[in-house]
Formats: C-alpha cells, structure tokens, sequence
C-alpha cells in the first residue's frame, strides 16, 4: 500500500488554483511583453511584412532647341524586377531563359538589393525587348516575386547628336550610389554625362511611390489602405536649349573629316548655338542598356571620342590671340592707333630669331590684325610684359573656368610671373618665355569654348558673359517657364580701342590681304581672326574665331582643328559656313573645305592628354 | 425555478462559454473573410448551434447515468480510435478524421479525451477503487495510456500532449502519493534530456535518479520506475527518429527558437509580429494585416488566438485570457464543491482538458510553447472541438447542479 492523500484534499485543490494563476500570469507577461515592449519592433515589422513598396518612375523631362524643336524625346523602357523576399530560386534558370540572359547575372542583382531591402524590388534587367516582356507578362503567375516597370528611355528625333552638351543617361555605379543618397536604387538611370547630369535633378522628376499589400506567399492583393498614402510620380523639368538644332547637325556635318571642335554662341546673351567635339558618339548607344563591348570601345578608343575637346582641351589659340595683346597694349596706352613698326620678316630677341609668315612692311595695330603680322606681335607683348597680358587674359576669361552648364570643363592656362618661377625657377627665365606668347604660341592654352566666349565679347563691344546651352527651364507642374540668370561683366576696353581691333577682325575677313577671306559670307560683313597653333606632336592646329554681323554681331564662333595645318584654309571656311547657317538657314554655295592631313591617331592622343 | 436558477443552474459556466464562442466566430470571421475560405464561418455557425443542443443534452443528462455509460463509451472510442488508424482521412500528416462525405468530418480524438476522463472518474469512483492501490494505479493509468498510444500513433503529438496534461492533475486530484508523481515525472525529464543531447541526458538520468530515491516508499518500485524511466529515455530517441519531418522541425524549433525563420518557425514568428504588432488597443477589427492577409498559416484554427491580440491588441486579448482564467478557477471549484467523487473527477479532468489547450495553444501563439497543434477551445474554428469542448461545459454544468448529491 502506498501513502496517499486524501481524494480531493482542500490543499491539492488550493495548490492547483495558484498553479492555474501562476501559468496566467505568464501568459499576461507575455502578452504585456510582446504587445507593449516590442510593440514598436514587431509593429515594423509587420508593416514591412505586409506592404510592397512598387516605385512609379517619372518621366524624364524633354529637351527643346531654341527654335521649340524637340532634340530629346522620352519613350517608354521595360526592367524586370524581382522582390528578394518573394522570389522562389528554382525559377532562376526559367527566368534568365525568359530574359536570355545569364542566371549568374540576375542572381547577382538579387543578392545584392537583398542586402537593402528583402520587400523592395531590385531591377534585374533594364530595357527588356519586346519577345522577352511579352514571355514574362504570360508568365508572371508561375514567377512570383518577378514584376516589371516602366522607366524612360531616351530618343533623339534630330538629326544633331551633340553628344558631348546633351550627355547621356546610365545605370547607377556603385560609386555614384553611395555619394547620392536615398533617392537612387540600384539600377536607377541616372544623368552621367553632359546636360543630363548637370540638370538630373531637374529632368529626372521625383519618383512615386505606390503601396500595396501582399499576402503570405507574396501575391499582390491591391492597394494599401485604398492608396492614400500612395505618392504619384512627379514628371521632370523640360529643358530649353539656346541650341539651334539645325545648326549643331549642320556644324556636326562640316566635321565629318577632322578632330576638333566648333563652338557657336550668340554675344548678347551668351546662349550656345551650337557646340560640337568630333569624334562623337551616338547618344542613343546610352539609352537602353549600354553593353559592356559598347561602353569599352568607346572609353579605350584612341581618338576618345567620350572626350568634349569643346570644354576639356587646352590648346594654344596661336595668332587669335593677337586681339587680346592688342587690346592691352592699347588699353594701357603702351601704343595707339598711329603706332608702326616696319616688319621684315623675322624678329631677333637674344640670340634667337623669331619667324613671320612673310614681310609685311610698315605695319599698325589694325595692319597688323588683319595681316596676322607676327614681328608687330613679338616686339608688342615685350612692351606689354607678363604681368598686363595675364590681366588681360582674365579680364576676357581665359585661365578659368566659364562656368557652362553642362559640367566638366577646363581652366586651361595662361602663365604669370609664379607660373615661370614654378616650372622653371625664379630668375631662371627670360623676357624670351613671353615673345611667343603674343603670337599665342607657347605655355598657354585655351579650350574652343573660351575661344568662342572672347570672340563673342570681342563681337559684342566687351561684355564677356557666362556661356549656356539652357535657356528656359519649364515646371511641368505649374507649366510655367523659368528663366535661369547668368553672369555677366565688362571687360574693360574702351570703345575706341574696341573699334580698332574689331575693325582688324573685318578686314581679316571683308579686305584682300586678310587671312581669313574664306571665312567671308555672301552678303554681309563678318569679322574673325585665323590662328595656326604650333603642335611639337604633330602637324599644326587650326583655329578660326568670328562673328557676325559685324555692325550687329548674332553669332560668335570658334572653331578649332586637330593637325589640320593651316586656320585660313580649313578652320576659316568652316566658321563661315556656320555663320552662314545660322545667319540665313541655309548655305547657298558650293562648300569644300580641303581636307585635312591624317596624323598618326597615337600623337594626337598624347596631343589631348596634355 | 426561481431556486432552481439561484442554487443548480451553473450561469458561471455557461456564460463564460458563450462569450468565448462568440469571440471565436468574431475571430473565425475576420481571419477567413475575403479568402476562399469564407465558408468556414457559416459552417461554425452550424457547428455553434449543433454544440448548444449539445450542451444542453450534457447539462441535462442524469449524471449517474453518465457514470454507468462512461466504461461502455470509452471502449466504443478506442475502437474508434483504432478505426480512424486504420481507413482514416489524413490532414497533415495524420490520420485522425472520419469522413462522412460532403463537408462533415469528425476526428474522434476530440472526443476521446472527455470520454476518457469520464472513464477514470468512473473507475476511481468505484467504491472498492482506490488510488493508493498499485493495480489500480496502473489500471488508472492504462486507462490513459492506450487512447494516448493510439492518438500518438496517427501520429498526433498535441492531442497525446494533452491526455498526458489531464491524467497529471487528475491524479494528483485523486490522490496519488509523491513517488507516483516522481515515478510519471522522470520519464518525461530523460525523455527531454534526450531530446536535447547526452549531456542533458545523463544529467537528467540523475536527477530523476534522484527524484525517485527521495520520494521512494519500497525500494522494488523505486528500482521499477527507474527502470521504466530508463527505457522510456533510450525510447524517445527512436520515436523522434520515426517522427513525421514536420513533428521534427516543430520540436527542434521549439529548442531552439530563432532556427529556420521560414520553415517550422515562420509560424511563431509571424503570429508573434501579429500579436506584437497589436499594441495595447490593436489595429482595430477586419484591419490586422497579419490576419486579413493570410501571413499566418490555419490561423482560424491553431492560431485564432493572433486574432485578438492583433485586432483588439491587450485590450481584447486580455479579455480572452480572463475568460479563460475565470472557467478555469471556476472548474475547479466545481470540482472542489462537489460531494460526488465522479462528479468531482469529471470537473477537475474537464477543467484540465481546457487548461492543457489554453496553457499550450495561447504558449505557442507568443512562442512559450513548441507549435505542437492544438486548438484553442471555443475560439478555434472545428466542428468536432467546439462540440465536444461545448459537451464539456454542459458536464460542468451537471456537476454543478448535482453537486449536493452523493
């Protein structure tokens, strides 16, 4: 027998009540711990569960020249997207067979936006084709967590490329991605180059956001709490350009044979009318996906062609430089209007001699000019010194940047007494360093565009202003046009020594004996100046500065030419021709420009590094 | 009628109930509306009015003769129950239904466990029965043993789980000395120390070791039941390896929790988000985005109780757990008040039934307890629990009326 307690003995029954209460109490702790304490945690997460966040990508804005004519168009792109938290792996293989791309790819993408967000959708692949899009439609009920959205994709209906102003678009780096913050996801397109990337924040519009809840196994049940907290894409800013369509295709055209650059602008506002840097690309190769083939051959070609020579290069001007010594020389009253000198062609300074292109003679300011006389020149700028030429230099922009708004660009450089003392040591230069400085020869350099700005102040009286490819910028919520304000400022030259080198500029052009008769356009009067810049790596370069009309100037220009030799003969028509162009739409003449001499692409290469 | 009312009629137990059956269709309906499920509500509507008349019948039937039909009704259950092993319909792994065809199912285990505690208390009721009695002991315990045997042969973990959870206050309810609590308890402490490893397994080996000596009333029991526990120890690991994948995962889930996110844990944790996310007030009702979505598996039924908690957040959820706090207390004070032994046994076996469910069920939910499945009573939709749970309060209710009577 064994010892038992009695049948329902009141203590067993008391124990039995606390142990009923004391599970209780557990109970209650738990749901106070759990409801109360993690509350905030778990709430999250449920959200984060139970919600898709799907972002609505807005429409990119559009790019219109200055005439209304749209250059960039948007149309509709699709890219496959994946939610890491709903996407079953054994349809990988199904869905890189959909996409005919590699699973590794698509794996790749996924695991690295699962380590964002596990709800989020990450774009596997961008601008799918047609067969593809079409597979994945039919076959989105057996791809759950595969989804697809609409993105822009870039046209250009014109015939101008202007690759290097208008830029282009591309998927986010990785670099990019960490530097721009919470707005960009992987695989966002993101303005890279060009006005694209200096107006992204205005073209790109600001993404939408839908909210959709799901159910447990991923599957789309319609929108959250009827879409209130939703947030409709808000489509991007339009761009008007200064840009004359036209002009840039036809400018493009003209530099079908050469390297080079051709910048156009108009004086009274400072508004780019054209701007071209040869070899190009087509922007379109930028628009969908860019292949990896594609984007290599374009960075490792020796030419560069994704390299703008219009803002990124520093070249000599050669002898267009001669209005700016001009122009100190007479605004520091060294000479005047009477002041000759009889050039024999050569000009001997120590124990050097420096050449002219032939004897000019007796020789004034304006002679000088319009002749291109390089003896006038080198005595000149010994009387100028340093010092003033640097003054002169910044007062027409050179040695810094315009601040054009289409991004990157060069200071280039025009020398000071610090300058000479770095490179070469303090008292370790001579007065000899500046003579070929006042043929623009020598350590300075300039790009296209400040060329095109000086001659734009040079045709406008001397206001120098801050170039621009972007006119008006139009909200596409209000609908309402704004204008974006600019930098402007005299350069400080009298209205009489204005006249004198202006007067130079015509007859280069309008008068026999001028160096840049080519240039001449039918039935007006323009002004320029040639240059030939001396190039050690090869044959020469070839510069062209104008504008006209000359008594009421509408277009500046510079054009520049990569080893084509010598600026009166290819540079000068070509400038007269655009002018020509834009002046009148059309040109009515027989157009030949001789072509230029092929240097070795290897030099010109070494040419565009320095 | 008017003392009738004051004196036997058990309004305690039956509003409780109701309140909770009504809570469980509020909750069947918000988890199974908008999915193809829907259909489930109108058929615990049914299931509700086929429990009443239930519940009625089992207030109303003369105690003693459920006494005297209670060895006849658990022998027809085991034969059920071996039946249902045999042409059973299978619902996750387990055969434990009859289909009827059509919509009407019945899983006899349900109701084996009431028909069995009705068997015990009729056995020890007995006049020539007592507890001290080592072959009524074991007679007692067989009693459990072999529904519990053929419900774990289905196999099915959580029903087995709560024949266990109710002979144990039973017992101690009927009298069992110490040794026999150490003598049932040490199997169960090796069988998880094996569970978890050789460590814990010779550690608990010792301890019940332990436990047996202490308690020990003549050493040849003691030997026994060390002996036993011993076997039952080297047993479990052979049991756990002929389990059923999914029985697998929940118990090494319930081990270590955290394991597995998307596998046996995913439950756990999305009805922890789900009640978690609750708060104090809840999200209010049709509006829990755990529960109107779909993130939790059965939800109507295992895990009704995430409902509540993230509707009605606390507030409601407290509610449920004071319902259930106030039935408890007030079975056992049935079986306190009862003068009649069967009556007495019958309460106190009920009133374990439920707290076994509420206890591991409600456990589970906030992740206490291992996902064994096991419904909440009266809030979980199924015909055959809400029934039988509903017969259990019309027993209650008889007890109560007759519980002046010898």
């Amino acid at each position: 027998m064994m010892e038992t307690a009695d049948f329902g003995s009141p203590r067993r029954g008391n124990v039995m009540v606390i142990i009923v209460a004391a599970l209780f109490a557990v109970l209650f702790l738990r749901l106070y711990q759990l409801q109360l304490f993690y509350h905030e945690e778990l709430g999250k997460q449920s959200e984060e569960n139970s919600i898709r966040t799907f972002v609505k990508e807005p429409i990119r804005g559009y790019v219109y020249d200055r005439n209304g004519k749209l250059m960039v168009d948007v149309g509709p792109s699709f890219t496959v997207t994946v939610i890491p938290a709903g996407f079953e792996a054994g349809n990988l293989e199904l869905l890189s067979s959909f996409l005919q791309t590699e699973p590794q790819s698509i794996q790749d993408r996924i695991t690295k936006g699962r380590a964002r967000s596990r709800f989020s959708p990450v774009k596997v692949l961008r601008d799918i084709n047609f067969t593809a899009l079409s597979a994945i439609e039919e076959h989105l009920f057996m791809l759950p967590g595969v989804s697809y959205e609409v993105e822009s994709k870039r046209y250009y209906p014109t015939k101008a490329r202007a690759s290097h102003l208008l830029g282009y678009c591309k998927e986010i780096t990785d670099a990019q991605l960490a530097k721009a913050g919470e707005y960009y996801r992987q695989g966002d397109v993101i303005g890279s180059a060009g006005l694209e990337a200096s107006y992204e924040t205005f073209l790109r519009g600001e993404k939408g956001y839908e909210y959709v809840a799901v159910n447990s196994k991923g599957q789309l049940l319609g929108s959250f709490e009827n879409g209130k907290n939703d947030k409709r894409p808000t489509e991007g800013f339009d761009l008007v350009l200064s840009i004359d369509a036209d002009v840039q295709a036809f400018a493009e055209s003209l530099m079908t044979n050469f390297r080079g650059s051709i910048v156009a602008i108009d004086p009274n506002d400072g508004g780019i009318l054209a701007m071209v840097s040869k070899p190009d690309f087509d922007p379109s190769v930028f628009s969908g996906v860019t292949p990896a083939e594609v984007w290599n051959q374009l960075n490792n070609d020796l030419e560069k062609p994704l390299f703008n020579r219009a803002t990124m290069t520093r070249y000599p001007p050669g002898s267009t430089f001669k209005m700016l010594v001009a122009a100190a020389a007479l605004e520091e009253g060294i000479i005047d209007e009477n002041y000759r000198i009889t050039c024999r062609g050569a000009y001997r300074f120590g124990n050097r001699t420096y050449k002219d292109q032939k004897v000019h003679g007796s020789t004034n300011i304006v002679e000088a000019i319009q002749k291109s006389c390089n003896v006038f020149f080198y005595q000149l700028i010994l009387k100028v010194g340093l010092d003033n030429l640097n003054r002169y230099s910044g007062k027409f922009g050179f040695g810094q940047p315009t601040g054009i708004d289409i991004g990157e660009e060069t200071a280039g450089l025009i020398p000071s007494v610090e300058y000479y003392d770095r490179v070469y040591g303090k008292g370790k230069w001579t007065q000899g360093y500046l003579v070929s400085l006042g043929v623009g020869q020598g350590e300075i350099g300039a790009s296209p565009l400040q060329m095109a700005r000086y001659a734009a102040a040079l045709a406008n009286g001397g206001t120098l202003r801050q170039p621009h490819a972007v006119n008006l910028v139009r909200n596409k919520q209000t609908n309402r046009m704004n204008t974006i304000e600019h930098r402007s400022g005299r350069v400080g030259i009298s209205q009489n020594n204005m006249n004198l080198i202006r007067e130079g500029m015509r007859r280069v052009v309008q008068e026999a004996g001028g160096t840049g008769g080519m240039a001449r356009v039918p039935n007006i009067t323009s002004a320029g100046k040639t240059g030939t810049a001396e190039n050690p790596h090869g044959d020469d370069h070839s510069w062209f500065v104008g504008f006209a009309p000359f008594d009421n100037p509408k277009i500046a220009v510079a054009v520049l030419l990569e080893n084509a030799g010598f600026g009166g003969t290819r540079a000068a028509p070509i400038g007269g021709f655009v002018i020509e162009k834009y002046l009148f739409g059309d040109v009515r003449r027989r157009m030949y420009i001789a072509p230029a001499k092929k240097d070795t692409v290897v030099k010109v290469t070494q040419a565009v590094a320095q | 009628m008017n003392t009738y009312f004051k004196e036997y009629f058990d309004y305690k137990s039956l509003g409780i109930c109701l309140a909770l059956v009504g809570a469980g269709l509020i909750s069947i309906y918000s988890a199974t509306f908008d999915i193809n499920n829907a259909a489930n509500f109108d058929r615990q509507v049914v299931w509700t009015m086929v429990g009443f008349v239930a519940l009625v019948v089992a207030a109303y039937f003369p105690l003693k003769t459920v006494q005297r039909l209670a060895i006849p009704l658990y022998v027809a259950t085991l034969a059920m129950l071996l039946i249902v092993l045999i042409i059973g319909k299978t619902t996750s792994g387990s055969k434990s239904w009859f289909d009827f065809g059509g919509s009407f199912r019945l899983q006899p285990s349900e109701f084996a466990k009431v028909i069995t505690v009705l068997a015990f208390a009729a056995f020890l009721s007995k006049t020539t029965v007592t507890i001290g009695n080592m072959k009524h002991l074991i007679v007692g315990l067989t009693i459990f043993a072999l529904p519990m045997g053929f419900v774990l042969a289905q196999p099915d973990l959580g029903t087995s789980v709560v024949f266990f959870g109710v002979m144990v206050p039973l017992l101690y309810w009927a009298g069992a000395s110490r040794f026999m609590f150490a003598a049932i308890l040490a199997p169960i402490l090796v069988a998880f120390g094996a569970l978890l490893g050789t460590t814990a397994f010779l550690i608990a080996v010792v301890l019940s070791g332990l436990l047996l000596f202490v308690t020990r009333e003549n050493n040849f029991a003691a030997a026994l039941a060390f002996g036993i526990t011993l076997a039952v120890g080297l047993s479990v690991q052979i049991v756990y390896e002929r389990l059923p994948t999914y029985q697998r995962n929940r118990i090494a889930t319930f081990l270590d929790p955290g394991h597995d996110p998307l596998g046996a844990g995913y439950n756990v944790l999305q009805s922890k988000v789900a009640i978690g996310s609750g708060g104090l007030l809840g999200k209010g009702y049709m509006k829990g985005t755990q529960t109107q979505l779909n993130f939790i598996p059965e939800q109507w039924t295992d895990f009704i109780f995430c409902v509540p908690g993230e509707e009605f957040g606390m507030l409601g959820a407290s509610v449920v757990l004071i319902l259930f706090a106030s039935l408890l207390f007030h079975g056992i004070k049935v079986g306190e008040l009862s003068k009649n032994k069967f009556g007495s046994m019958t309460a106190i076996g009920i009133t374990a039934i439920l707290a076994t469910h509420v206890f591991i069920n409600i456990g589970m939910s906030m992740g206490l307890m291992p996902v064994i499945g096991i419904p909440l009573p009266f809030l979980s939709y199924g015909g055959s629990s809400l029934v039988s749970n509903m017969i259990m309060v019309g027993l209650l209710m008889n007890v109560y009326a007759n519980r002046k009577s010898y």
